[in-house]
């Protein structure tokens, strides 16, 4: 079957090498409230820089730990690659239930942030639109893979 | 929509994995379809009807909520 905007399914196994050690690095991060900010000090230009008690400057060459970026960027790209290779045997089945499944983890993502605009203000909120930058790849990598999961355990051949 | 595919298939005397084979799609879709949890695209419908040699009238029909 043709499919649009998906990558070749070897591309998953890369995905995963990203995505899985990020995730870990992240999670001990947020739990031991490490602070990497201390590794990987090099100048990088900034577009636009905005620090408190300062002037702001367009353009600018700054000092700053790239370890957290890194980090993003590799969450980021691994997600989207396990999120959308294709499996080995992709077909319109499978594309149906890859379609419900990013419906369905878009409404809870969402959903989430409608009730946390409610509920939580300040640090906390900023703290959430922070994992929300996360979440939508991770709950669809979640529900997709086990939808899947349950597609092959009860699909006995009578 | 309902179809008649797990009949035919035992006519042919195929299993599901032989029969996705055949027309290159997983063995979970035929699965799906037999279970009626799934109304195959018009593509693989006609596939169907090639490899068992009959309109697709035959193979599947339309219900009265459809």
């Amino acid at each position: 079957m043709k499919t649009q905007f998906l990558f070749p399914n070897k591309y998953k196994k890369l995905g995963w090498i990203l995505f899985v050690p990020s995730l870990i690095i992240q999670l001990i991060a947020i739990l031991c409230e490490l602070s990497l900010d201390n590794y990987l000090n090099v100048k990088v230009l900034a577009l636009y820089q905005d620090t408190f008690g300062n002037k702001s400057h367009f353009f600018s060459i700054i000092q700053n730990s790239i370890s957290d970026e890194l980090l993003t960027i590799s969450l980021i790209i691994g997600g989207i690659l396990i999120c959308f290779s294709k499996l080995k045997n992709e077909d319109e089945y499978i594309s149906k239930i890859r379609y419900e499944s990013l419906v369905w983890s878009t409404y809870l993502n969402y959903g989430l942030i409608v009730f946390f605009t409610i509920f939580l203000y300040g640090i906390s909120y900023l703290n959430v639109l922070f994992y929300n930058m996360f979440t939508l790849i991770l709950f669809f990598i979640i529900r997709f893979h086990y939808m899947i999961y349950k597609l092959n355990s009860n699909s006995d051949d009578e | 929509m309902t179809n008649n595919l797990k009949v035919l298939r035992a006519i042919k005397n195929i299993s599901q994995e032989e029969l996705a084979k055949k027309i290159a799609v997983s063995r979970q879709t035929i699965n799906a379809m037999e279970k009626g949890k799934y109304v195959p695209s018009t593509v693989l419908a006609l596939k169907l009807s090639r490899y068992f040699e009959k309109p697709v009238e035959e193979i599947f029909t339309l219900e009265s909520t459809d």
